[in-house]
């Protein structure tokens, strides 16, 4: 095997590395103005973005070791690091540190580590394994199987309780699986049942998790407490009308109106100061970003690089989704961040990581033919 | 590696579903942010707006309250108050106790007030924390202020009462608006200063004036960029009263360290002159916010400093009452004018024994001298011939009874006694030994200074009862009518003229060169008096066994027409403790030097 594969380079999706770093760029830029003039009863003032911008060191670090190694060798992986997220999600449930309400870190001392973050990748690996070595379409059985390994990690992080990002599994596995096919019968008896037990699945939520669902249907009833975050990040977008009130010039997201602003609610701030005209190039850079990942997929040659390559075009699909959509009004809140937008260490560094897989696949597309 | 048929078997045909994933995604959002910020976007643009810009009230000025000759008797001067917006607060604990440190105001107190506030106030409006700031509490918060984005000093304008303890159950004060206030006034917001007592509250609407409005655009730290006045305040209208501040102070001034009531009226017009009841109380101190202790202090004061004993004390009238029971005679019986009575001290009514206030009693006597005189047992008769129900009837066509209808608070109506009356309230019959003793004012008897005031007038300015006004430009309004003729009523008149010109008149130290004096002393039993007492000097009885000294009287001169009324709490006779006053008080207002 040669050191160096000249092709590697020529191969690689620059297209997607390109449209990723100007989401990216864009999310620096405007937690700059979610930050500023964040001065509180004559406090420090606080800079997420220079913190953002170091984790996208961080994350570009995770996108070349993610990208250099063959993808292929993560096939005899995806057991392993199944069986260790678990282990580590016990864990964090057992013994984790409890912020905010929530176990989810394990402290190891220089950072805190979240094993959600691994199990979401574990469950893409496993989940593309899994598909890769079920030619047909999936029968109960498979389905069954798969399910039943996904939901495990997946109740786990439902129970820490983090319902976003057990959320964004069980949607990635899913949408794995509907893309890899399922018999027509098994599809639409699932779909009813699902329907079906929607109501028993209610009550099977913590009571601040009904409370949001409850007040995403009607955000009026409580425009102070619950539905707060809602009303104010509608305001602030629509506030922005057709071409936004200019860069740093969002009073409702400068004002401390909005909360959370520069989390989950960034695209609140984006659409505030930018207006329609920004929130629109956003979408079609998403868009655009998302599009070069199904290149990827498309011009992947080996089944699992596929299924892996789908793994993640459905974790960026899901997130931008949820995000936009709960911010939007059309879905509940949950804690899901805006790719590249929301500020967050472990998002920003588990996103690069698996745009580093994308990459890795796009890379060696063509690799195997001259081995 | 790879075995030829896992190429071949990719799904290429499924990329079709993530391209329709990505269109859908697309179409969703494109649609929802079209909703928002173009079809939607001005109204989101108003919220928006709404949000930056805050409306502050402003408050209005009271309207001032003046005295006759224009001067002021209630002001304003600003005062500061420190407030806190609650949305610009970071820590708020940590707000109130830096709060606490500079006024001096325990965190506790601070706590309260801010969670009264909670509900009442917007977020983004000052919640009036500490209402007033001294002049070095200013000085020193105004240079730390700035660290404190949420805190803001707010200037109001503060009553004032220039001469205190005078005026105050006249004026009476302004207060906070308790919970039950701002309940039933909805234009009322937490720290508003409404009247609680005397004219402040009574002319409330009048004084209250109405409230600005300032927008305020802010930035992120709740500064004020900018600031413009939508709707400037109203201030409330001036009130002139038809008081003399200077006579106030001068009656005032008169009664010493007695405990009593005068009024000073105008019998043609109604007009108050001077209202005073003594003790009064600073009334400064409740527009400040009275201290619990204090509040206490002055509830609970053995000298009633709260009590307006003008109209909210009803007293036994004693010998004053003799005047109207001498109408009521003239009016309602067969005696006359010169109808005589014999008075040997001493008055037999079936069992009864009533004695006259002159031990060895004043022989046979015709009513204008038993007036001058103010012989008990000439009234004992008169009563007797009269009975209850003719002297309640008259006397409260007198206005005895009944509410002057003076523009203040909790004014008390006093009694006549009827025969009903006792029914109702003991279960018994009336006696006849009653009407007798409510003949001379004892018994059940009481009024107010204010309703013999009135009755004084009446009999002075033709027989019209006239509501006692105190707003300076108020035109004079009769009630009722005395139900006396002409002569009668003058009668009386000269009977009380005799009383202080006559002989052995019980007034006669009221005597003034080139004035027309007339009056009538009473004294008003508090307890019946135990046979220890009986026999003693004023000096000699406990202060509050001795009884009230009346003075009713009016003095004329020219065309000046006074009616004076003094009650002296525990002065014992009407004529030593009540007629130097009354004297005095005739002396500033008419002038005898020049007219003799």
């Amino acid at each position: 095997m040669s050191p160096f594969d000249r092709r590697l380079f020529t191969h690689l999706n620059w297209t997607l590395l390109l449209w990723s770093l100007a989401l990216f760029g864009l999310g620096v830029m405007n937690l700059y103005s979610a930050s500023s003039l964040r001065g509180e009863g004559g406090m420090t003032t606080y800079s997420f973005y220079q913190k953002q911008m170091l984790w996208g060191l961080f994350g570009m670090g995770g996108l070349i070791i993610c990208s250099s190694f063959d993808y292929r060798h993560l096939r005899s992986l995806a057991w392993p690091l199944y069986w260790v997220s678990l282990g580590l999600l016990l864990t964090v449930l057992l013994t984790g540190e409890s912020i905010y309400g929530a176990s989810r870190w394990i402290d190891l001392g220089l950072f805190h580590f979240q094993p959600t973050e691994l199990a979401k990748l574990s469950c893409l690996l496993l989940t593309a394994l899994l598909l890769t070595r079920t030619p047909t379409l999936l029968a109960w059985s498979s389905l069954g199987r798969i399910m039943a390994l996904i939901l495990l990690p997946v109740g786990l992080i439902i129970v820490q309780p983090d319902l976003g990002s057990g959320l964004n599994i069980l949607l990635l596995a899913g949408g794995m699986m509907f893309y890899h096919g399922i018999r027509p019968r098994v599809f639409w008896t699932l779909s009813l049942a699902a329907i079906a037990l929607m109501p028993l699945g209610w009550f099977g939520l913590q009571d601040y998790q009904k409370e949001r669902i409850l007040t995403f249907l009607n955000p009026e009833t409580d425009p102070l407490g619950a539905g707060y975050n809602i009303l104010q990040s509608q305001i602030a977008i629509g506030s922005g009308q057709t071409w936004g009130k200019g860069f740093l010039e969002g009073t409702q997201s400068q004002l401390r109106f909005l909360p959370e602003k520069h989390t989950d609610f960034v695209f609140a701030v984006f659409g505030e100061e930018w207006g329609f005209a920004g929130t629109i190039l956003l979408l079609i850079l998403f868009c655009l970003f998302l599009y070069q990942i199904i290149m990827v997929i498309q011009d992947s040659k080996d089944r699992f690089g596929h299924y892996l390559a789908v793994g993640v075009f459905f974790y960026f699909f899901w997130q931008i989704a949820i995000n936009m959509g709960m911010v939007l009004g059309l879905l509940p809140v949950v804690g899901i961040p805006l790719p590249f937008l929301s500020y967050g260490g472990t998002s920003t560094l588990i996103n690069f990581c698996f745009l580093g897989l994308a990459l890795n696949v796009s890379m060696r597309r063509f690799v195997f033919k001259t081995d | 590696m790879f075995r030829s048929d896992q190429v071949n078997t990719l799904p290429a045909d499924r990329i079709v579903i993530l391209q329709a994933a990505i269109l859908l995604l697309f179409i969703i959002i494109f649609l929802r942010l079209w909703y928002f910020q173009v079809y939607k976007g001005d109204v989101y643009a108003q919220k928006a707006q709404a949000n930056i810009t805050r409306i502050q009230s402003i408050h209005a000025p009271r309207g001032l309250i003046r005295d006759r000759n224009g001067n002021i008797l209630a002001d304003n001067r600003p005062a500061y108050g420190l407030a806190m917006i609650r949305e610009n607060s970071a820590d708020v604990q940590a707000t109130l106790q830096q709060v606490s440190d500079w006024t001096d105001v325990p965190t506790s107190k601070l706590s309260d007030r801010f969670e009264q506030g909670r509900d009442k106030v917007r977020s983004f409006e000052p919640l009036l924390l500490v209402p007033n700031l001294t002049f070095d509490q200013l000085a020193y918060i105004e240079a730390r202020i700035h660290n404190w984005p949420d805190l803001n000093i707010i200037t109001r304008p503060l009553r004032t009462y220039p001469y205190g303890a005078p005026f105050s159950h006249v004026l009476g004060y302004v207060a906070q608006a308790n919970e039950k206030e701002l309940r039933a006034n909805p234009r009322l917001t937490l720290g508003d200063m409404i009247g609680k007592q005397g004219v402040e509250k009574t002319f409330e609407d009048i004084l209250h004036g109405q409230k600005g409005r300032k927008h305020l655009q802010v930035n992120a730290q709740g500064r004020i960029l900018h600031s413009s006045i939508t709707q400037p305040p109203q201030p409330g209208s001036n009130l002139d009263l038809t008081l003399d501040c200077e006579l106030q102070q001068f009656v005032w001034e008169s009664l010493g360290d007695h405990a009593g009531a005068v009024v000073v009226m105008e019998p043609v017009t109604g007009k108050i002159r001077a209202l005073v009841s003594k003790p009064g109380y600073d009334n400064n101190l409740f527009v400040r916010g009275l201290s619990m202790e204090k509040w206490e202090d002055l509830l609970h004061d053995p000298s009633h400093p709260l009590q307006n004993r003008l109209i909210q004390s009803a007293y036994p009238p004693g010998s004053v009452f003799k005047l109207a029971v001498a109408g009521c005679a003239l009016a309602r019986s067969e005696i006359t004018t010169s109808t005589s009575f014999y008075c040997s001290g001493r008055y037999r009514l079936g069992n009864g024994l009533f004695r006259c206030w002159r031990r060895y009693g004043h022989g046979r006597l015709e009513m204008k001298e038993a007036i001058a005189r103010s012989c008990d047992v000439y009234f004992y008769n008169l009563g007797e011939e009269l009975g209850i129900s003719k002297i309640h009837s008259f006397c409260t066509q007198a206005g005895f009874g009944q509410k002057t209808g003076i523009r203040l608070p909790n004014e008390q109506a006093g009694l006549i006694p009827s025969k009903e009356w006792k029914l109702r309230r003991f279960g018994q019959p009336w006696q006849g030994g009653e009407s007798v003793i409510t003949a001379i004012g004892q018994g059940y008897t009481t009024s107010t200074p204010l309703q013999v005031a009135r009755f004084i007038s009446a009999l002075v300015n033709g027989g019209r009862l006239l509501q006692p006004l105190l707003q300076h430009d108020a035109s004079p309004r009769v009630q009722n009518s005395l139900p006396l003729q002409d002569a009668h009523r003058e009668f009386i008149r000269q009977a009380m003229i005799h009383t202080v010109e006559g002989k052995r008149g019980t007034a006669r130290r009221l005597r003034l060169p080139g004035a027309t004096i007339g009056a009538k002393t009473g004294t008003a039993q508090v307890v019946r008096l135990t046979k220890k007492h009986e026999d003693k000097e004023t000096e000699e009885i406990p202060y509050k066994f001795r009884d009230h000294a009346w003075m009713a009287a009016f003095g004329q001169q020219g065309d000046a027409s006074y009616v004076v009324v003094t009650l002296v709490e525990h002065g014992g006779h009407g004529s030593s403790a009540a007629g130097p006053i009354v004297k005095g008080i005739f002396e500033y207002l008419l002038d005898p030097e020049e007219a003799g």
